[in-house]
């Protein structure tokens, strides 16, 4: 049987500051049994001019990203985030343009988050990734709340031996990130992370894990700011992929 | 150009407006006026037994206290041991509705008319209950004035269980097939007056009653 | 009400360093959360009742014109006038007719926010009118130097206990209490003269009902019902957008506003007001005045950000709104704090005077999950964001920038080079270690974090070495 072609969007932020998350995606879904292919080509999908409101520069990267990957049968990234603005905003942004509303319609009934993917289209039994402790688990704000990421992450995690998740409170509140909100109000975004972080901290969780490296990073900053060494702050994908 | 003729200008600008579309909004309008169509409601047991039990419990979790009597004759020695239980006293106004109950034989001394400032017990009916929320529902007219259940410190309705619908939307299809038209006030009444004010802290007694007492007459 | 939106950056930094309002905002937090969520548990299909309320709210605002003409057709023949006011000021003059036509000395108000719009107790004051507001909240709010309210529901929700036992005891001249039940008792025996001394009680109005003309109305304290029982007149500020078809669409909005708002299954008094009061009727008011106010609605219709008309006011979207939490609702600086103020605030108030308020939002959608009326409150405030740029109102070094990045990142292979070099840069600002204490291009971030350093290559250049290396060794 022919083996699904997944097209792997990295995202921006992976390719600057994570590769190691855009290789586990790639060794999971390569794992899961996909040809994958990664578009050199691709740089970002957007987000931050359409949610900055410059339209026409998030209407020119979707049309773009739509470009570089209507070829595969699914396109997935590491992110809810990246992937939710393909899915969601792309056939908003181009609405007025039918022949590309068509195209992004047609790319956003095939793009998925990494795990909801793995879970949901490949159906995985198992991951390669080892994890000895406990761990919490942050839900980042798009991928829940547009994309139903909840369970799918929960579920892969649960296939880790020696993983234990320990849910800490508010779960499912936003960290204070919000993309460019947290460089235009540093100290709002900080405070709110300080309260995602004490959540962190109660759970006594030895590691907090996400779907969206934009949450990880403004986490982990808030973690070692607060004088916390010693949780670690991992993107799901590296868990679930574990070493190589 | 006068404000009105201003504002419904600019909201006919922002519509669009024009002959054919009004004439499909307005029918649109009649028939959602006609249709009266209603939304999802809470499913619960609609048995007149069952209906008390809800209204009871309700109206216990608004902070009412209710008593439950077997026929409307019981109701002013139920009040009376009411007062009594909370120390309270035993004169009261009530509604001119209610004036044809024997109080005086329960040791009472009711006036029948509206409210007053110095009123500390004040006695009312109600139109009908409803069961889905435990809320009164009164209706003010010269017989019911509004101030009887909203001046005094303590507040008693009479209830007659057979008034007790489930639904508000069975409440207003009441009103409609009794009243014809709305009375000058709707009250729907919750349990007493309350207040979250200072620091989102539940007290009772803000500006209306400090309690109220419920009399559900059976029969 | 004086627009104070423009200083919303530095009023957050007040805020944030407010110790004692940060503990009542935390206080706040949890209660409006968990009692909202305890509360839609009890019916069986919220999901189902939310939409049936989005649709209500729609079929109204899609038709405005002929709701009103309704509504207004249906209050005129109930003996209430009818009038119409474009702003604020237009509102105040109104009132002040109103007040001398039927000689009134003091105005007993239950809370209005169109009120606070228009700034009517200043202009009360000034025509010698006295007005008093009533509802706790606000009483506290008005004899605190007339302050304004942080919370459209729960107006005094910034202050502590403390703050109120103060404010009693200089303002009543009483003995300090401490006791929350006896404060408010305090309140009770003042505003009761009060409520039967003014010849005037005003009211805003939770909806309007065309299909009776009625104006209907949710408090809790009562004061609602003593400002519309007592006085001789009773006049009702209300937005033009709050007409509802029936009173069945009453109890549907009913079974979400209350919940939404405070989390009760329902206020404790719901009053449903129409007409005047009979001449052989004991209490009720001898006449009813609707003032219909546009302030910016009307050109709202139709618009962008027609969704927004929706909005039933109960505050859920600031409850559940991380920013809300963090900062209170002074720092948005107009009538409208969270969500539902940083759209209403640039629509009504002006976009120039509230360029951050848009903004400020992290676009997590917390509100427009919780929101009754379905309003997506993040795509408006993404609109806005938009018309902004389009207006030339964003800062130019941002509009630059946006626009350089989004050429940038059109280019792959210059963004690859400027994704080479930024990750180099910023391993290099990390200097070994596995964060930057203070980041260069963005300070903002670094005030209150640090930032984790990168790998130091990109995704990119790995994966073609990778690529590469597979090649070398079949």
């Amino acid at each position: 049987m022919a083996r699904v072609r997944v097209g792997l969007f990295v995202t921006c932020l992976v390719d600057l500051m994570r590769p190691r998350i855009g290789f586990a995606a790639l060794k999971l879904l390569e794992g899961a049994g996909c040809e994958v292919i990664v578009p050199d080509t691709q740089t970002c999908c957007g987000q931050p001019a359409w949610n900055s409101g410059d339209a026409p520069g998030a209407v020119a990267l979707a049309k773009k990203t739509i470009a570089e990957f209507e070829a595969f049968e699914y396109v997935v990234a590491p992110s809810g985030s990246c992937s939710d603005h393909i899915r969601t905003e792309y056939p908003v942004l181009l609405a007025e343009e039918s022949e590309w509303l068509d195209r992004a319609t047609a790319l956003a009934s095939r793009t998925y988050e990494l795990t909801d993917f793995l879970v949901t289209v490949m159906k995985v039994d198992s991951v390669p990734g080892k994890h000895q402790g406990t761990v919490t688990y942050h839900d980042s704000c798009t991928g829940l709340r547009s994309m139903g990421i909840k369970q799918q992450p929960r579920a892969l995690l649960a296939k880790l031996k020696g993983l234990e998740l320990t849910e800490m409170n508010g779960c499912e509140e936003c960290c204070g990130f919000g993309g460019t909100f947290s460089v235009k109000f540093g100290e709002i975004s900080a405070a709110i992370a300080e309260r995602k972080c004490e959540n962190i901290l109660a759970s006594g969780a030895q590691a907090v894990v996400g779907g969206d490296l934009g949450c990880l990073l403004n986490i982990e900053g808030k973690l070692r700011r607060m004088g916390n060494e010693s949780t670690q702050v991992l993107h799901v994908a590296e868990l679930l992929a574990g070493e190589d | 150009m006068n404000s009105r003729e201003d504002i419904l200008g600019r909201v006919r600008n922002g519509l669009q407006r024009n002959g054919s579309n009004a004439a499909v909004g307005r029918e649109e309008m009649q028939s959602s006026l006609s249709s009266r169509t209603q939304g999802p409601k809470p499913v619960f047991d609609s048995e007149p037994k069952a209906l008390l039990e809800r209204f009871r419990l309700k109206s216990e979790k608004q902070s009412s206290t209710v008593d439950i009597v077997a026929q409307e004759s019981d109701v002013p020695t139920a009040i009376n041991r009411y007062l009594t239980a909370m120390n309270l006293p035993k004169s009261a106004v009530a509604w001119p509705s209610l004036a044809a109950l024997d109080w005086a034989l329960a040791g009472l001394v009711v006036e029948a008319r509206g409210a007053r400032d110095a009123d500390l017990v004040g006695i009312t009916g109600c139109f009908c209950a409803v069961a889905e929320t435990g809320s009164l529902m009164l209706c003010s007219s010269a017989a019911t004035p509004s101030s009887v259940s909203l001046l005094p410190e303590t507040h008693i309705a009479v209830v007659p269980a057979a008034r007790i619908v489930p639904y508000m939307e069975d409440a207003w299809a009441l009103a409609r097939t009794e009243l014809g038209s709305l009375p000058r006030a709707v009250n729907f009444i919750s349990g007493p007056s309350r207040t979250g004010d200072i620091e989102l802290t539940i007290v009772l007694g803000a500006h209306g009653p400090y309690r109220v007492h419920l009399v559900i007459v059976e029969n | 009400m004086e627009i104070k939106s423009m200083y919303f950056k530095a009023n957050a930094k007040t805020k944030l360093a407010d110790v004692a309002l940060q503990g009542n905002l935390e206080n706040a937090r949890g209660r409006f959360v968990t009692t909202r969520a305890e509360a839609i548990k009890e019916l069986d299909d919220f999901e189902g009742t939310r939409d049936a309320a989005e649709a209500i709210r729609n079929r109204v605002i899609d038709n405005l014109d002929l709701w009103l003409e309704r509504f207004e057709h249906k209050a005129l023949d109930t003996g209430a006038k009818v009038l119409w006011a474009k702003d604020g000021a237009e509102v105040c003059r109104l009132v002040i007719e109103i007040a001398k036509r039927h000689d009134v000395k003091k105005v007993t108000k239950s809370k209005s926010m169109l009120s606070e719009e228009a700034g009517l107790n200043q202009a009360l004051e000034a025509a010698g009118i006295q007005p008093v507001e009533t509802d706790l909240g606000e009483y506290i709010l008005q004899v605190d130097n007339n302050e304004p309210p942080s919370h459209i529901i729960a107006p005094a929700v910034h202050k502590g206990l403390n703050d109120v036992a103060d404010l009693f005891h200089k303002v009543h001249g009483t003995p300090r209490k401490t006791d929350i039940p006896a404060l408010t008792r305090e309140a009770r025996e003042v505003l009761r003269q009060h409520f039967l001394s003014a010849e005037m009680g005003l009211s805003g109005g939770n909806f309007l009902v065309a299909e009776t003309g009625s104006v209907a109305l949710v408090t809790n304290e009562g004061n609602g019902r003593m400002v519309t029982t007592m006085p001789r007149v009773h006049v009702v500020i209300t937005g033009i957008e709050k007409v509802i078809p029936t009173l069945e669409d009453l109890s549907t909005l009913m079974r979400v506003l209350p919940r939404s708002a405070t989390g009760q299954s329902i206020s404790n008094y719901f009053s449903i007001l129409t007409g005047v009061k009979k001449p052989e009727e004991h209490d009720g008011p001898e006449h009813l005045y609707f003032v219909l106010v546009d302030s910016g609605r009307a050109d709202v219709v139709g618009s962008d950000f027609h969704a927004m008309l929706r909005c039933i006011r109960c505050g859920a979207c600031m409850n559940h709104c991380p920013v809300y939490q963090t900062i209170g609702g002074h720092a948005y600086g107009w009538v409208y704090p969270g969500p539902m103020g940083s759209v209403l605030t640039p629509l009504y108030a002006g976009m120039e005077n509230s360029i951050d308020l848009p903004h400020a939002a992290t676009l997590c959608n917390q509100c427009g999950i919780v929101c009754p009326v379905k309003i997506p409150l993040p795509d408006l405030l993404r609109k806005l964001r938009e018309k902004q740029t389009e207006r030339g109102l964003r800062p130019l070094t941002e509009r630059i920038g946006l626009r350089l990045w989004a050429w940038v990142a059109q280019q792959p292979r210059l963004y690859a080079l400027g994704a080479r070099i930024g990750a180099r840069y910023l391993k290099w600002l990390a200097g070994g270690t596995d964060r930057i204490r203070l980041l260069p291009t963005a300070p903002e971030w670094s005030l209150g974090r640090d930032f984790p350093a990168p790998e130091g290559k990109t995704f990119r250049e790995l994966y073609a070495a990778r690529k590469h290396q597979a090649k070398e060794t079949p």
